[in-house]
């Protein structure tokens, strides 16, 4: 029931990758062809300047909270469960409780609630007649039991006091969704949004350079793992008119999980970090650096 | 019906059932009336640890084992038969290639989204020596593996689902096994039973067996073309001492004759060169354990 775009999408955004490459590699072939078939080369066409490479980190936290169901989905699961109980084998009471015990009670008079709950109010009410007294007895019995076995409590809520106060720093928001760290920088007195990302140095492979600048940008107080040596997608700036001489940009990015911890910044050219939903990252990156990572990330 | 009127509406709550109007034929051995329409039981409740899989996991399992392919792949290359197929002699006999099998030398499917690893179902198996001595000793073992895994022959209209099979012996081993005679039992767990199984397993059963560090991985300098490490399955048994550990029959341990060991196999749609890794990498996603040795 869940999108499986992330999927389709990384397919496209790696062919895009080769693509690149293969371009960037041809032109090369061609221009050192034509200097040499031509007898004399007067003018020297000039080699583009090598791309400058960066692996960016998507760092997510799963969800921790199962989905809410849709309306839709509700009413198909009940009408199922109907189904299923209507339809089901006898359960063997004998067999998994002992005769007139305080736990064959109790479960007798949930399931009759369970039994009402499915098939209307007055399910199975001619069939056995129980004297008050005794009903007031076996309800007493299970509430003691109950509160014995310390079933009272009540369950955590589903929506965590990071959603009320919306705290964009914590990681309990949005439990039931994928959240994603992104960081405010503040590159040449331009204030952006973008995830971690960082340069790679000679000889060191991109998803070990993921992961140095992952803890350079965010500290090391948090455990994180690199999913995959291959990157997950790409991002090219659009390059502009007067600067056509300048490197090509390319930036990769490397999908990761946070286990434990948090971002801890040490406060020079970054400024702020938040863990955002897919929608609420479209609404704080620019228009083309989202185009090249909206199919990584999960809709849901 | 008006929008109010559909909105105040509770959709999982359902008034008294109807009447039954129309006269349903009874069924002659259980004198139970025969529906006339047929009902499919479909899932009933939404499935966490099937969520899982498709919110991180299938990403996951297919970052990581995907390979590069520049362009699609050459043609297999044509195996000589041993048999000429146009001979109208040897047309319909049983052709085999030359040079034997190729089953461990096939190369993974390409990695695309579509054939991203995914568990397709959970395969329990448990032989009781006791059984060859007399089949009623089955019983308990039968009992055990329907409150484990909660199956029975063609549950909830389905005619796919077999339920608790039998296994008969195959062989006749002296001293040991005839053929024909029942000696142990299977359950196959598909969709939602399926991951119900393995929540529990990886939740109550794994964290409480006593020197349990993990399944045992075979060195790795094993062969890669064996049957088992090309077929995407991963197997591993438990003792007869874990049996008490799972929440539905650790309420009447005492109710069974004894405690029954099983194997379990997690069959996935891998295949190729390399798959049994592909399926541990899944199925350790799903917090079972690995280990080597």
């Amino acid at each position: 029931m869940l999108s499986r775009n992330p999927l389709a999408s990384c397919r496209l955004s790696t062919n895009v990758s080769l693509h690149v490459f293969h371009r960037t590699l041809a032109t090369e072939t061609v221009t050192e062809l034509s200097s040499s078939s031509i007898p004399v080369p007067s003018i020297r066409t000039k080699r583009p300047p090598r791309a400058h490479i960066s692996a960016a980190v998507i760092l997510n936290r799963s969800p921790i909270v199962t989905r809410t169901p849709t309306l839709f989905e509700r009413a198909y699961y009940a009408y199922q469960a109907r189904i299923r109980r209507s339809l089901h084998n006898p359960f063997p009471f004998d067999f998994y409780f002992k005769q007139g015990s305080l736990l064959e009670t109790r479960f007798n008079m949930e399931e009759k609630k369970r039994e009402r709950r499915a098939f209307g109010p007055n399910f199975g009410r001619d069939d056995e007649f129980v004297s008050k007294e005794k009903a007031a007895a076996d309800k007493a019995a299970a509430d003691q039991l109950a509160l014995q076995e310390g079933e009272v409590e009540d369950f955590m809520p589903r929506v965590h006091t990071a959603d009320t106060i919306r705290d964009l720093h914590s990681l309990d928001r949005k439990g039931k969704r994928n959240i994603y760290l992104l960081l405010l920088t503040n590159a040449q007195g331009k204030v952006m949004w973008r995830f971690p990302q960082g340069d790679v140095e000679k000889g060191e492979l991109l998803h070990q350079a993921a992961q140095r600048d992952l803890h350079a940008e965010c500290g090391s107080f948090m455990d994180t793992w690199i999913v995959s040596r291959n990157p997950i997608g790409v991002y090219k700036p659009a390059p502009l008119e007067s600067l056509s001489e300048e490197a090509e940009k390319i930036t990769f990015f490397f999908k990761a999980h946070i286990m434990a911890g948090q971002v801890k910044l040490d406060g020079t050219s970054i400024k702020d970090f938040a863990w955002l939903t897919k929608q609420e990252i479209e609404a704080r990156v620019q228009k083309d650096y989202w185009d090249g990572v909206k199919d990584v990330l999960s809709d849901y | 019906m008006s929008v109010a009127a559909s909105s105040t509406r509770s959709v999982v709550r359902f008034g008294r059932t109807p009447k039954i109007t129309r006269h349903l034929r009874k069924n002659r051995m259980t004198q139970l009336p025969i529906p006339h329409v047929n009902i499919l039981m479909r899932e009933f409740a939404p499935c966490r640890l099937e969520d899982h899989y498709y919110s991180t996991l299938q990403d996951n399992a297919m970052y990581m084992t995907y390979v590069h392919e520049s362009g699609p792949r050459p043609p297999p290359r044509s195996v000589r038969l041993t048999y000429d197929p146009t001979d109208p002699y040897t047309k319909n006999r049983y052709n085999p290639p030359v040079g034997g099998s190729q089953l461990g030398k096939k190369p993974p499917p390409p990695s695309s989204p579509e054939n991203a690893i995914r568990l397709e179902k959970i395969s329990i198996h448990s032989m009781l020596k006791d059984a060859i001595s007399s089949r009623s000793n089955l019983l308990g073992l039968i009992m055990a593996m329907r409150a484990l895994t909660g199956e029975s022959y063609k549950a909830g209209g389905r005619h796919a689902v077999d339920g608790i099979q039998i296994v008969r012996g195959k062989k006749s081993v002296g001293g040991w096994i005839r053929p024909g005679i029942p000696v142990g039992v299977k359950v196959d767990l598909k969709g939602p039973a399926m991951y119900d199984f393995l929540g529990t397993l990886v939740e109550f059963v794994l964290p409480r067996l006593r020197d349990f560090p993990g399944v045992i991985m075979p060195p790795s300098s094993s062969s890669v073309n064996s049957p088992s490490s090309v077929s995407g399955v991963v197997s591993f048994g438990l003792p007869p001492s874990a049996m008490g550990f799972f929440p539905q029959i650790e309420v009447n341990l005492d109710a069974y004759p004894k405690p029954y060991g099983m194997h379990i196999h997690f069959v996935t749609n891998a295949t190729g060169l390399g798959a049994q890794n592909r399926a541990r990498a899944l199925v350790s996603g799903f917090q079972i354990p690995f280990v080597r040795k």
